[in-house]
Formats: structure tokens, sequence, C-alpha cells
């Protein structure tokens, strides 16, 4: 662990430099958690709620944190989580299948006012809703974020190799249904 | 041997893949980064409130037993308050029986006088009329032959003198 995120977790321990530390843990994290969640909700108000869920817990559970991880893989593994239980309870409350999402984030991503990209753009985001959900996570976290396997591997609990073969047919069925809806 | 293959073909598809634009193309309100941790400031405030108080922890831990003392306060109700208004002979009776005697205490008396040899007991017999204030000097011979000659016989006499 680094020694900046080492002595972030040792002021945000003590009551007396807690709030402050926690201010610069949302500054320095905020964007990063902010676009990881956005992939996976692609609403930006969603991804807002889920955002402070994310920090809010964070605050309350500080104090748990055995250190046995990263910070960074910490606050990762947290928002997966928040955004993921996000998702199971839009499932619910809509009567969906238990894996079946795509329709509610599809509505999501046609009508954010906030996509700026061009069709191509809006083609690979298509692509990437009519994966399975754990594909779909691995897919953004490989190909939009560049994450090393091995951080993957700690933030969803999963072996190396499990999501090198989950992002292998991930992009071949991203590449076919952009092949096939051109 | 199939997936290296497969992996091949991959990254020949990933060059197709590479031809779209990698950054994300979704955008965020103005100056939201900049509001974002104010307003996570005021959500932490409301959290703070909502947790349970201090107080109310103390209730919780003393509910229990709280709980506990109101049952039995309702159960005498219930149970001992009717009986006293409805049924206070039944009442008087279950009182008036503390108060007597057990028996064995009797019991305990006459084992005691039968272990007693017959000098002993005169001799407590005599003990017990002096600490109860009756002294010989209250009998004159004539109330002592009145006595002997309607509660013990000629007979008896004579034994007790003979001894």
């Amino acid at each position: 662990m680094e020694t900046d995120d080492r002595n972030l977790i040792t002021e945000l321990k003590q009551d007396n430099t807690r709030d402050l530390a926690f201010h610069r843990l949302v500054k320095l994290y905020q964007e990063r958690l902010y676009w990881h969640i956005r992939k996976i909700l692609l609403s930006h108000e969603d991804t807002d709620d889920v955002l402070q869920n994310t920090f809010v817990k964070v605050w309350k559970s500080i104090g748990n944190f055995r250190e046995e991880s990263s910070l960074y893989t910490w606050l990762y593994r947290i928002a997966t989580n928040e955004a993921i239980t996000f998702l199971n309870s839009k499932k619910r409350r809509s009567l969906l299948p238990l894996n079946d999402v795509s329709d509610y984030l599809m509505e999501n991503l046609a009508s954010d006012p906030y996509f700026e990209g061009d069709a191509l753009q809006m083609k690979l985001q298509q692509a990437v809703l009519q994966l399975p959900e754990k594909q779909r996570l691995v897919f953004n976290m490989k190909y939009f974020e560049e994450m090393k396997y091995e951080d993957m591997s700690k933030i969803l609990d999963t072996s190396v190799g499990a999501l090198k073969a989950s992002y292998h047919h991930a992009t071949k069925k991203v590449e076919e249904y952009i092949k096939n809806n051109d | 041997m199939k997936i290296l293959e497969e992996m091949y073909e991959q990254e020949k598809n990933e060059s197709e893949l590479s031809k779209i634009k990698k950054e994300m193309p979704f955008g965020v309100p103005d100056k939201y980064f900049d509001d974002f941790s104010a307003r996570l400031h005021h959500r932490l405030e409301a959290e703070k409130q909502n947790l349970p108080q201090p107080k109310n922890q103390i209730i919780r831990f003393l509910k229990p037993a709280l709980g506990l003392t109101a049952s039995f306060a309702l159960i005498f109700m219930l149970v001992y308050w009717p009986i006293k208004s409805f049924l206070p002979d039944y009442l008087a009776k279950m009182n008036a029986a503390e108060f007597i005697e057990p028996e064995s205490d009797e019991h305990e008396f006459l084992t005691a006088v039968e272990m007693l040899d017959e000098n002993s007991f005169f001799a407590l017999l005599d003990e017990s009329t002096i600490e109860h204030g009756i002294s010989e000097s209250k009998f004159n011979d004539a109330e002592l032959l009145n006595y002997l000659s309607s509660n013990v016989t000629d007979y008896e006499i004579y034994l007790q003198t003979e001894n």
C-alpha cells in the first residue's frame, strides 16, 4: 500500500483528523469512482446516488477496514457492490428476471442528456449492454479503464484466469454485435 | 489450442474495436465534481443525526428487564388482585394456615418427655410449677387429702410410700 494511502487511513481512523481526511479521500477518488459506477449504470442521476451511497458506506465502515487490500481496491469493491445492489433493487421493483436489466439500462442510454458520443460509440454501448452482468463489468473495467487483471481479481473476487476468459468472450460478443448491426 | 486461436482472432477483432474512440462518451453537469463534496457533506450530516443516540441505547439494554417486570406486574394484577377482591375468605385461610404451629414441635416435646426417667420428670415438674409461681405452701393438708382421695387409690398411695 502506498504511504499516502496509509497515512490517509490512519487519519481516517482517528476522531480528531477524520473529517479532514475524509474530505481529502473524496476529492482524491470521486472522479475515478464516478466513472467506474457510470459505466455500470449509464445514467448520471443513478450514478450520483450510488456514488454518495458509496462514500457514506466508506465513512461508516472505515473503522472496520483491516488494510488487507489497498485503499483503492477497497473503494472500488464498495462502489461495484453498491452499483450492483442498486441494479438488483431496480430488478426487484420492476419484477425483471434476475439477470436482466439491459432494457432498463438501454432506456437510460437512449434518454441520457449527457451522452456526447457518435453513432459508433452508441453502438458500442448497446453492444456492451447485451453482455451478461459479469462480462459487462469485466469488459468495462478492462477495455475502458484498462485495469490490471490482478486488481480486477481483488475487486471482483474472481481468479485472473476466469477474468481473462470472461473478457475474451465479452470482446467476441461485442465484435459480433457491431458487425451484425452495421 | 482452440482458445489460443480464438485469442489470436480476438486480437484481430480488437484492432477493429480500436477504430471506435475508447474514451467514455458521457458528460457530467457543470461543476458536478466541485459541488459533490459539499452535497455529500450535507448527506453525511443527515446520516449522523439518524444514528441511534446513547439514551436510546440505554433504553434498548433495559428493555428486556422492564418487559419482565411489567409481565410480573400484569400477572399480579390478573391473579392476586381478583382473588383478593372476590375470594377474601380463601386468602384469609391461606394466611391463617401460616400461623398454625407445625405438628413437629409437639412431637419433639413428647419424644423428649419419653426419654426422661421418673425422678428427672418430677424434678422438671417441680421447676415448672415454681416458674409459674405456684408454691407448695398454697396447698393445705385438707386440700391435699381431698385431692388424693378423689384421684388416687389407696393401693397407689401404698405403692408410692413403699418406693
